[in-house]
Formats: structure tokens, sequence, C-alpha cells
């Protein structure tokens, strides 16, 4: 009961489970790819850097790993300027 | 050690993390196929760090170990120890003051195709970690057991050990998971089984439920299979006839009891 109030105020709906499968998920795409922190935002600086070089880039851009069982994959997203 | 038609499988139960329960499956399973009938073996490379014997509570009957058959100081059949309990289970003991790296791949290769003609399965119980110990461990195996805990820290690990496994060529990987809580999952503490196949995407062999009992058996040195009621010893005599080819269906885990069956019942039927 009191870990049931305690859910409704924290305002965090996510179970402990939830929270260990998404940091699995996060954590073994790294580990596959054998890739870190650093090279993701590496990755991220040097692909917005060719990208804005021949358009304008609008808003915040994204470039993070997914992943789906054995499949990963990058997903790059960037806002490009309209009219 | 003479109606044997085929030679045997050998399988490795690797892990990554230590502490997952490799050895308690190893001795659980190994024994579970002798008492069907098979001819088992099971082979300790947790050199250093030596513990099946203390599970199966062979301890006090150890006499030679693995490195001294491998440099050749007796024969394997005199390192050998015979499990009573069973009609055909063996031991050979992991040596206690020596190193992984003591052995190598290619002797571990040697000493199991000596032992596949006379047995049907042949377990070689891993050291954790990913160095010399684990690469002796796969050096001989035709499939591997990977031994996880519903656990973000164990999932990692089994993770990494799958990866290995794949690139060395294993195309049999298995999963065990240990230990779990099925209360902790249905209120949302724990992975569940279904969460731990989508992240290491490999097949199940066998899920144990988390059990006072294998600690207690621990403590006897006597394997938990020999007590048929407990749930854990279910679970591991399903892993032993899921191995040898049965089909059997995966526990459900709903240990609920009279009361809360009938309370339960009783509220429906209002």
């Amino acid at each position: 009961m009191l870990e049931f109030i305690k859910k409704i105020f924290s305002g965090d709906n996510a179970s402990p489970r939830d929270h260990a499968n998404s940091r699995l998920r996060l954590v073994l795409t790294h580990d596959r790819l054998g890739s870190s922190a650093q090279l993701m935002e590496t990755l991220k600086e040097e692909i917005l850097e060719v990208i804005a070089r021949h358009v304008d880039i609008d808003g915040q851009p994204e470039v993070r790993l997914i992943s789906e069982g054995k499949h990963a994959a990058l997903d790059i997203n960037i806002p490009i300027k309209g009219r | 050690m003479d109606n044997k038609k085929k030679d045997g499988q050998v399988i490795v139960v690797t892990s990554g993390k230590g502490g997952v329960g490799k050895t308690t499956t190893v001795a659980n399973v190994a024994s579970a196929l002798a008492k069907m009938g098979q001819k088992v073996v099971v082979i300790d490379l947790d050199i250093g760090l030596k513990k099946l014997d203390l599970i199966l509570g062979l301890e006090n009957r150890v006499i030679y170990d693995i490195v001294q058959v491998i440099e050749g100081e007796c024969t394997i059949k005199q390192a050998l120890v015979k499990d009573k309990r069973f009609p055909e289970l063996y031991m050979l003991p992991a040596a206690q003051t020596r190193n992984k790296d003591d052995i190598s791949p290619e002797q571990v290769v040697a000493l199991c195709d000596q032992l596949r003609p006379d047995f049907d399965y042949i377990f070689i119980d891993c050291p954790a970690g990913i160095e010399q110990g684990f690469r002796n461990a796969i050096a001989a195996a035709d499939q591997a057991i990977v031994v996880t805990n519903p656990e973000v820290s164990a999932v990692r690990d089994a993770d990494r050990i799958i990866g290995m496994l794949e690139s060395a060529e294993f195309t049999d990987i298995k999963l065990v998971v240990n230990r779990l809580r099925n209360e902790m999952v249905k209120k949302g503490d724990m992975l569940s089984v279904d969460d731990l196949l989508e992240h290491l995407c490999i097949d199940l062999i066998g899920i144990v439920p988390e059990d006072k009992g294998i600690l207690v058996s621990t403590n006897r040195g006597e394997p938990v299979v020999l007590n048929e009621r407990s749930q854990a010893a279910t679970a591991f005599s399903n892993i032993a006839r899921r191995l040898s080819g049965e089909e059997i269906e995966y526990l459900s885990f709903d240990d609920e009891s009279f009361w809360r069956r009938l309370r339960r019942g009783l509220f429906s039927s209002r």
C-alpha cells in the first residue's frame, strides 16, 4: 500500500523491471558494438558536421543506437530547415 | 563402461559472471541424467577455485586431479571419482593449488576425446570470467549451456559470453534462467524469462526457481535432484530430460497456497 502511494506521488510509473529492461537494451547494444558514450558523441558531431556543410539544420538533432533482438541500427534524426 | 554405441556429447556450462549457479547446474543436471541411467562424467575446470567436489559431496574421495592427469602423473581412470549414489556418475576434480594457465585448450580437447567413447555426457564446469579458464572450458565442447540470473549484471555478462561462444562457432547455445522469483516478476520488480530471452536471443532449456532447498542440499553435499519434492529439483530434472531429447513443458511456478486459492474462489464467486 505504502509503495502504491509512493508510486503515485513520485510520478514514476516505470517498474524496476521496466528500468532493468531499458537499461539492458542500451548497454547490450553498446557492448555488442564495442562502442561507448564517447563514440556516440563523436559520431553525432561528425555526422552533423557533414550534413551542416550542405543543408541548414533546424532544431535538436538526434543520433542514437536502437536495437531489437540481435539487430542494431543507428537512428539518425536531423530536422532540416524548411521555408 | 561397455555397452556404449555413440560417442558422448561434451557440454560446457558457463555464465561469465560468478555465483549465478553454474556448479549447482552441472551437479544437478549431471546427477539427474545419471539417475536416468546415462553414463555421465563432470569435469571441474575451475582450477585454483574448485567447488564441484564440495557441491557433489565428493570432497573426501578426491585423490588425483585434472592437472596430474594432464601432466602424466596418473591415468584418467585413477583420477575419476565415482559417485556411489548413482549407477554411472563420475567426477574429474580440479586442482586447488594450481592455475588456469597450467593447462591448455589442446590438452582439454585430448582429455575429452579420451573420455568420449566411455560416456554419454561429459559436462564441463567452466570458471567465471572470459580469460584462459573460459578458453580451456569451451575448447572441447559440442554445445554450451549459459546460466544466468534475472538480474542486469548477470544478463550483461551472459550476453558477452554468448557473443564469444558465437565467435568460437558454437551453434548450440541454450539458456538456463536460475533463481527466478515469480512473485517478484508479477509485481514488476524482477526481469521475466521472456525479457531475458528477448535480450539474449538464444533458446531456453530451463527455468529454475529460487529455492532455499539448494543451500540446504549444498550444505549436505547432496544434489537437490535426490529430493523429488522441491521445485528446483523438478526444474533441474526437466533440463536433463530436455537434453536427452524429451519435450517437456516449463513449470508455471504458480505456487498458490490452498488458502489463497480458497480466498480467491470466495471473492470471485460474489
